[in-house]
């Protein structure tokens, strides 16, 4: 029987020189769940995108259905059948689920837009497919879930035969992921195809027929579900030991309690509680990470007490300083340094040069700025000194940081927050889309900095990141912390996850030994 | 980038502008006059065709620039504040009354007025920044009715107070002579207005490039949220900046008034001068030190323009659709094809240059 | 004071307010429309007073509802300009929109002078035409309330009828209609209408097209109704009152003819007012409408502060 969907040979080269997919070859049978996994980098999402049409591939060939088929764009991707989930959703905040999948195929009468077959058709469809949604909300009223069913009823009003999921179960609490599963379940036996991209292996086992394995941007190999463990897909995901080694903080030496975090409740966007009741206890010489599935407070808990997010209740104290409620320059002043999530749309200002952009924090510092005036040559000296420390590929210091590649600009933005000597040091998804080679250089700087006696508080999307890094570790789970360990060998992704999720708690006495 | 190449492809840029204007002036000349070459030639050549015209143009060119220099601090700044006009009025009618005060007939005449001048520009340049920061006001829209209500209030002091039988309706009395600028050359309106527009824009790059105030500005201006996690005030930048922008345009207002070419008063003294500072500092891309060198090239095309209109059938008005069309051509990202070419050759290297890294 | 309540009450200030409105709603209107596809037009201003010379000069040798055509062609073809050096080469909305307004300050101004053969000042010789008014005087006959509403409703010019229902056109078009849903989804979302397959672009240029003809139409009605030929600089800020009706409206057709109507109102006032204060300076008096726009601006915004 042909497959409904090949790929054959994709080859992808990003115009910066990331070669993220190799010589691919996948086929996806009819009305079956086909998981693609793989570690972050792995090139996963770049080869659904090609799927999809976002990106073009520099070499290979797509086959729907035994046919060669060209995807110049998602449009096109859609008129062949495929559709797409992507983490992040598009849908419109202030327009009904009816109004959102209907968007851009809409049922008309006369000039008019059929509001009553749009309900009727989205409400069918929901039924037919167990995704069960009110189509008459708002969906900026509905929770993650039901917002992702949306998306998921949006591919299926256009007729989408094929279906890539892009880590759906991210986003998800356990008790939604089993409904998405029930849901998957009945599009593959109505003859649906569901291409599934994930990393966490319990629900890949649980979900697929096939599962195939991505490393490095080369396709490792696929196995049938049924014939694999977890064991087995997590050598083929690792291959080798690729784990970067970074030494814990040295066992024995006292560690004093820097920065104190109580009661801490912090509210999102919308008015509602991100972070509720977070208590927790720095350390000086000491990585804390947080983990946690995103959107669950990470953002708003660094936010606010990197002081770009007022504090609702609770206080933050660093040192003897209580730095609750005052302004971002005050907590810079105390100590505290930030390397922040987005390194373009916070972390720098693009049109300006790098030394501007490593002395922006520092313009209180009289090294830089003596009567307001700027001390240029220290400040270009400063520069330079960072740039060759940090090894940072660059013209120089009057060089736009905006021309920089994403590695060299991170690692710009971690030489600026770590040459303040910070004694707290916030970090967030500090290597990104960030190769190897920066990668562990900025890794080493981070332990560099614990070593120095900074306490970091760190948070990351990758598992791997804070396992490798973390000294303790807590779990938040919708604002709260549900889990704290101290980094060992048990600690697993595995048993991270299940936290994460929500599947389990920890009491207060065990969460209490490990926050102390 | 370094400093040398910099001034060399802003320099381009200029030229590129300049040569945009004239090919855009000669296709209108084209369409609008009977004799369209020797009407060009009087465009082009007229302004150096006597002394006192090459006055007027170093005088216009004075006022461009200070004009552009207003504009230059606010769009660094990214605030769409185009309040220039209403604090020229305020900051003329400041300069007027202390020429007409005790103070007008002493030695600080001068020195008085302007001051008086910047303040109430600045006061005219706060009030939509102060808006903007504490109530969300949009700033292009009131600082545009600031204008014309400065324009109104200009106009009511004029009538009432300051205008007589004598003096002409619509014009106030002349200053008394310590009111007015020394000119330089006699017969001529190259006055004292040179030294402060020069005076401002080194201060202005000063202000930019050698305080921390003019780095926060520009930090702000490139990305007001890295600014915010930098710890910069960014609200206070954006407040301050549109206010010295207005103790500019206040200033520029004192040159009107206290400046050999009126040295009084006079209604809509302006002439919708200060808008066409935004043309100087889009070409100069805000840069306050090629900012007089755009206005003395601008500044000689508009006397070119307005000669045109008494010596041959072109109205002087044209130079607006010049202008018009130089702003939308500059404010676009042309792709000239070698230079995509170009790019992608250096982009090649520098991914070859990471790859074995 | 009771004087100026008394005029505000009468059904002749009622009347100059509906006068004084339509151009402001046209603009607003217009605004409204690129708005609410992510541009803000700040050409307003330039493009009602290049639609009022191009209904002045084309009605001179056309019937008055072609000139009004021209107008509006104008405007659209403005808001296409806009669109193409906006969307296509990438330049600021802002600068595009006031290259517009400089454009058409010295356009204006030199297309007049060669219309005219040499008037800079107004069309006065050109033999413009006038757009007719609706006499609706059988309201009259109506018991009671009849003579308040002929004088309110009789008498005005047929562009008013149309932009009230411009009004309830465009509610139509964005709310019930698929094309409608399309254009607010680009003005939310544009992500969300890039995903639907739409494309966001596309719909912006309609956006500033629609812009320019509708302030297109309120400079038509200014320069064939308000006043009967062109004058230079006519608008006089007009447009961008229209603009601050736009920020003022809430992104909603009605709430934008709210805030015009409160700005007509006020402008009516200012008209109305030298007559009845003799004391008080006609250039104050001038400055009223501005002084509402900025204080309504100051006193409503609830927009984010984006610094």
């Amino acid at each position: 029987m042909t497959p409904f969907l090949q790929a054959i040979g994709i080859d992808k080269t990003y115009p910066g020189g990331v070669h993220a997919n190799q010589g691919i070859d996948l086929s996806v049978a009819r009305s079956t769940v086909h998981a693609v996994v793989g570690e972050n980098g792995a090139g996963k999402s770049t080869l659904m995108k090609i799927l999809f049409g976002v990106e073009q591939p520099n070499a290979g060939e797509i086959r729907l259905e035994g046919n060669p088929i060209v995807l110049p764009s998602p449009r096109a991707a859609i008129a062949a059948g495929i559709g797409m989930v992507f983490q992040h959703f598009s849908l419109v905040p202030s327009f009904t689920v009816a109004e959102n999948v209907v968007l851009g195929g809409e049922p008309r009468a006369g000039l008019k837009l059929d509001r009553k077959k749009a309900s009727d058709t989205v409400r069918e469809l929901a039924e037919r497919f167990r995704l069960p949604v009110d189509v008459d909300v708002p969906v900026e009223q509905l929770p993650v879930g039901q917002q992702q069913r949306v998306e998921i009823l949006k591919a299926l009003y256009r007729d989408a035969r094929l279906l890539i999921l892009d880590e759906p179960t991210a986003v998800l609490a356990p008790q939604e992921v089993v409904e998405l599963f029930a849901a998957v379940r009945s599009l593959t036996s109505q003859g649906r195809t569901i291409l599934f991209i994930a990393h966490k292996l319990p629900e890949v086992l649980e979900i697929s027929d096939t599962i195939s394995v991505m490393r490095g941007g080369k396709m490792v190999g696929t196995v049938a579900a049924k014939d694999a463990t977890e064991k087995s897909l997590a050598r083929m995901m690792v291959g080798r030991d690729v784990a970067l080694k970074i030494n814990r903080a040295a066992p024995g030496i006292p560690h004093t309690h820097l920065c104190r975090i109580s009661d801490l409740t912090v509210k999102n966007d919308h008015g509602l509680n991100a972070v509720s009741d977070v208590n927790l206890i720095l350390r000086t010489g000491e990585i804390v990470g947080i983990a946690g599935v995103e959107g669950n407070g990470q953002s708003e808990l660094f936010d606010a007490i990197g002081g770009l997010r007022p504090i609702a209740s609770g206080s933050v104290e660093l040192g003897k300083t209580d730095i609750t409620h005052i302004s971002v320059l005050e907590r810079r002043a105390a100590g505290m340094a930030n390397i922040p999530e987005d390194r373009i749309a916070t972390g720098s200002a693009g049109g300006a040069t790098v030394a501007e952009n490593i002395v922006a924090t520092e313009l209180t510092d009289t090294r830089f700025v003596r009567h307001g005036l700027l001390d240029l040559k220290s400040i270009r000296a400063h520069a330079v000194k960072l740039i060759e420390k940090f090894s940072v590929r660059v013209q120089g210091p009057e060089s736009a940081i905006g021309t920089l590649s994403g590695g060299n600009m991170q690692k710009v933005v971690v030489a600026r927050e770590l040459s303040s000597e910070p004694s707290l040091l916030l970090v967030s998804h500090p290597t990104r889309g960030v190769d190897l080679g920066a990668t562990e250089f900025i890794w080493q700087n981070i332990a560099k900095a614990r070593d120095a006696g900074a306490a970091v508080l760190l948070t990351s999307a990758d598992l791997s990141e804070i396992l490798a890094l973390a000294d303790r570790m807590i779990v938040l789970y919708r604002g709260r912390i549900v889990a704290a360990f101290v980094n060992s060998e048990e600690v697993t992704p595995e048993v991270l996850g299940s936290y994460m999720l929500g599947f389990a708690e920890q009491s207060a006495e065990e969460r209490n030994a490990a926050l102390a | 980038m370094t400093q040398g190449r910099l001034i060399l492809s802003e320099t381009g840029r200029i030229v590129m502008a300049a040569i945009f204007a004239l090919a855009v002036t000669l296709v209108i000349i084209f369409f609008a006059s009977k004799t369209p070459w020797a009407t060009f030639e009087t465009f082009v050549t007229s302004p150096l065709s006597s002394k006192r015209t090459i006055g007027i143009w170093i005088d216009d060119s004075v006022k461009l620039a200070l004009a552009g220099l207003a504009f230059s601090l606010v769009f660094q700044a990214r605030q769409f504040a185009l309040g220039v006009q209403g604090q020229v009025y305020i900051g003329g009618l400041f300069a007027t009354l202390v020429a007409f005060s005790p103070l007008g007939t002493t030695w600080i005449a001068l020195p008085a007025g302007i001051l008086a001048a910047m303040i109430g520009g600045a006061v005219i340049g706060f009030i939509p920044g102060y808006a903007k920061s504490k109530l969300g006001a949009n700033e292009i829209v009131s600082s545009l009715m600031l204008n014309y209500i400065a324009y109104d209030v200009c106009n009511y002091v004029l009538r009432v107070y300051l205008a007589s039988l004598e003096s002409g309706l619509t014009t106030s009395a002349s200053f008394p002579p310590q009111s007015i600028y020394p000119a330089f050359i006699p017969r001529t309106r190259v006055d004292f207005g040179i030294v402060v527009a020069l005076a401002t824009t080194l201060v202005v790059w000063f202000l930019l490039y050698r305080t921390a105030w003019g780095l926060k500005l520009r930090l702000t201006g490139h990305n007001a949220r890295f600014a915010a996690y930098s710890g910069i005030r960014s609200s206070f930048i954006m407040v301050s900046a549109m206010t010295a922008a207005g103790a500019i345009g206040g200033l520029l207002g004192a040159v009107f008034v206290q400046g050999t070419a009126y040295g009084k008063l006079s209604i809509g003294f302006e002439a919708g001068m200060a808008f066409e500072g935004i043309l100087i500092t889009i070409v100069a891309r805000n840069r306050p030190l090629a900012i007089p060198f755009v206005a003395l090239g601008y500044g000689y095309l508009r006397q070119g323009a307005a000669l045109m209109n008494y010596r041959a059938d072109v109205p002087a008005e044209v130079i607006g659709i010049v202008q018009g069309i130089v702003i939308l051509l500059v404010a676009s990202s042309f792709t000239v094809p070698g230079k995509a070419m170009l790019a992608r050759l250096m982009g090649n290297r520098t991914a070859a240059s990471r790859a074995t890294s | 004071m009771n004087e100026i309540i008394a005029t505000i009450l009468s059904a002749t200030f009622v009347a100059a307010v509906i006068r004084t409105t339509t151009p402001i709603l046209f603009a607003s209107l217009g605004g409204l429309l690129s708005d609410l596809v992510g541009s803000l037009n700040v050409a307003l201003e330039g493009i009602m007073l290049i639609g009022a010379l191009t209904a002045v000069i084309v009605s001179a040798h056309a019937p008055w509802y072609i000139g009004v055509l021209a107008g509006l062609a104008a405007g659209g073809l403005l808001g296409a300009v806009m669109a193409l050096f906006h969307l296509r080469f990438k330049a600021d909305i802002i600068l595009v929109g006031f290259a517009i307004n400089i454009i058409a300050a010295g356009g204006t101004v030199t297309v007049l002078t060669y219309a005219t053969g040499g008037d800079k000042g107004t069309s006065i010789n050109i033999p413009s035409k006038a757009v007719p008014a609706l006499d609706l005087s059988f309201l009259g006959n109506i018991p009671a309330i009849g003579p308040f509403l002929r004088e309110v409703l009789s008498g005005h010019s047929y562009l008013t009828w149309l932009a009230a229902f411009m009004v309830y056109a465009i509610w139509y078009f964005l709310y019930r209609t698929p094309e409608g849903l399309r254009f607010r989804a680009v003005g939310e979302y544009p992500p969300a209408a890039e995903a639907a397959g739409i494309a966001p672009n596309r719909l912006r240029t309609y956006g500033l097209i629609a812009s320019g003809c509708l302030a297109g139409l309120g400079g038509a009605q200014l320069a064939m109704f308000s006043f009967v030929g062109f004058t230079r600089d006519m608008t006089a800020g007009r447009g961008f009152i229209a603009l601050g009706a736009v920020l003022l409206g809430r992104r909603h057709p009605i709430g934008t003819m709210i805030a015009a109507v409160l700005f007509g109102f006020f402008e009516a006032l200012s008209i109305a007012l030298p007559g009845i204060l003799k004391w008080m300076p006609g250039e104050l008096i001038h400055t009223i409408p501005f002084v509402v726009t900025v204080l309504a601006l100051m006193l409503s915004s609830r927009r984010k502060v984006t610094a």
